[in-house]
């Protein structure tokens, strides 16, 4: 089976769990699952995103044990898959997609209209962090699109109606039709942490010696990286769009350590 | 009159606009509705806290020095509680858009503690039910009827989870005694007069943070 449809499976389950679950909490009070990418509670087992973990212990300046456990698991993830939350699970990354495969039925090959230099990720990040400290209150949490779409859905479920901030999603989605995700490549600070985190990760795409230099590859990437290259760095998120596109299978993901080619 | 406005043209154009797309408007307004006119329709702020008289953060939370920084948005008390008392703030509140908030006088607090046991951030610590302090109720003596003396009225007392501790009835006045009251707001809730003659004051959300 191809990579991108697995993906594609597991978007949409991601987003079903977020999509499903305030209406269990609220019509049938039933509170196993709570949050959504925030924060997201199975039982008892908790997972907190690693960028709002971080902003909360920056801004208020207290350290929280159980809120450092449950950022654990998330950081272990970045730390040897890369920025997976983001490709594999986002909500935001599930819209895109289902805009991307909509538009192309219409568009046969989009440009990107708007490139910025990739170092404003990091920018971002930076900004983000140093600004919330500023103010005292951690805009990534109350303005972040992964979280909004979970509160939008929940606050439509629970309050019936929606939170202004719904705007930032929209904004969002608009710049996808500029750039091919324009957000997640150049601005998001979650996926920036994430690919900081990742940046030594394990899991990895290398390329073998069939490969004749057809760029395909090139084009089908999201982040508008260039697999034909080599250029796998800190920015790629692991989504394996390449290795599908790839004409003559000269792609694969490698674990680092177990193969020879890396 | 009738006739000169079927013949303004402006008139046509509204009438068949309407029927065209009266659906289509509909459909998108039902969101909008819901924004502009919403319940908790308060008046715009960037920075300043949303607690006040009435409006109370869930129990064990942490001063509000430090709440916006603490407080993740993740909406899980919100979530589990089961009385629906936690409200979620959207960004007219400014900075504060995502954190709980309970109006006691829609949904009192009934002091479950299921919304501290979830908090993943600690901004709800975890606190036993008699030492909760979400405010401090207060009784306004010239409109409660039992001080007026012009009916015999017991509804805080009967309604507080900590009767004879929280709320006394001395010479069948009810008097509020701050050691125990958790300033849940349940008095409130029961208070039959209109507007009500009793209130909780968040008098213990703006106290500095203690550092240990």
């Amino acid at each position: 089976m191809r990579i991108s449809t697995v993906r594609f499976w597991i978007l949409s389950f991601a987003f079903l769990i977020i999509l499903v679950n305030p209406f269990l909490n609220y019509y049938f009070h039933f509170t196993f699952i709570q949050g959504w990418y925030q924060s997201i509670a199975i039982g008892k087992l908790w997972f907190v995103s690693p960028l709002e973990g971080l902003e909360a212990i920056l801004v208020s300046k207290t350290l929280y044990l159980p809120l450092i456990i449950a950022m654990l698991i998330p950081i272990l993830v970045a730390l040897f898959l890369g920025r997976v939350f983001c490709s594999w699970i986002c909500p935001i990354s599930f819209f895109s997609e289902l805009m991307e495969r909509g538009l192309s039925l219409f568009v046969k090959r989009r440009k990107d209209i708007l490139v910025v230099p990739r170092w404003l990720l990091w920018f971002s990040l930076v900004g983000e962090l140093l600004f919330s400290m500023i103010i005292a209150a951690p805009i990534f949490v109350f303005l972040s699109p992964p979280g909004l779409v979970g509160r939008e859905i929940m606050m439509w479920v629970f309050f019936k109606r929606f939170a202004i901030e719904g705007v930032v999603v929209i904004v969002v989605m608009f710049l996808n039709l500029l750039t091919r995700r324009f957000f997640c490549r150049y601005l998001c600070p979650l996926g920036a942490l994430l690919a900081f985190i990742g940046s030594k990760r394990r899991l990895r795409i290398a390329k073998d010696d069939n490969c004749v230099n057809c760029g395909v590859c090139d084009r089908s990437c999201p982040l508008g990286l260039n697999p034909s290259s080599g250029d796998f760095s800190h920015y790629c998120w692991n989504c394996g769009e390449c290795i599908d596109t790839c004409p003559k299978k000269a792609l694969s993901f490698v674990w680092l350590g177990t193969d020879r080619r890396c | 009159m009738r006739e000169e406005k079927s013949n303004h043209p402006l008139a046509l154009e509204e009438e068949n606009f309407s029927r065209r797309g009266f659906l289509k408007k509909l459909l998108l307004s039902i969101p909008l509705i819901g924004l502009i006119f919403s319940k908790k329709g308060y008046p715009f702020t960037l920075f300043k806290s949303p607690v006040g008289r009435n409006r109370l953060r869930p129990p064990g939370a942490v001063p509000e020095e430090i709440f916006a920084g603490k407080c993740i948005r993740c909406g899980r008390c919100a979530e589990v509680c089961p009385y629906r008392s936690i409200y979620m703030l959207d960004a007219k509140w400014g900075v504060w858009a995502g954190t709980p908030l309970i109006f006691v006088e829609d949904v009192p607090c009934y002091l479950c503690m299921k919304c501290v046991e979830v908090c993943p951030t600690g901004t709800l610590m975890k606190i036993k039910q008699e030492e909760t302090r979400m405010g401090l109720a207060v009784i306004n003596k010239r409109r409660c009827v039992s001080w007026l003396e012009t009916a015999l009225c017991r509804s805080c007392y009967n309604a507080c989870p900590f009767k004879d501790k929280a709320v006394k009835l001395i010479e069948l006045k009810p008097v509020i005694i701050d050691d125990y009251c958790t300033g849940c707001g349940l008095c409130v809730h029961a208070c039959p007069i209109n507007p009500k003659a009793i209130y909780v004051e968040p008098v213990y959300s703006f106290v500095r943070v203690k550092w240990k």
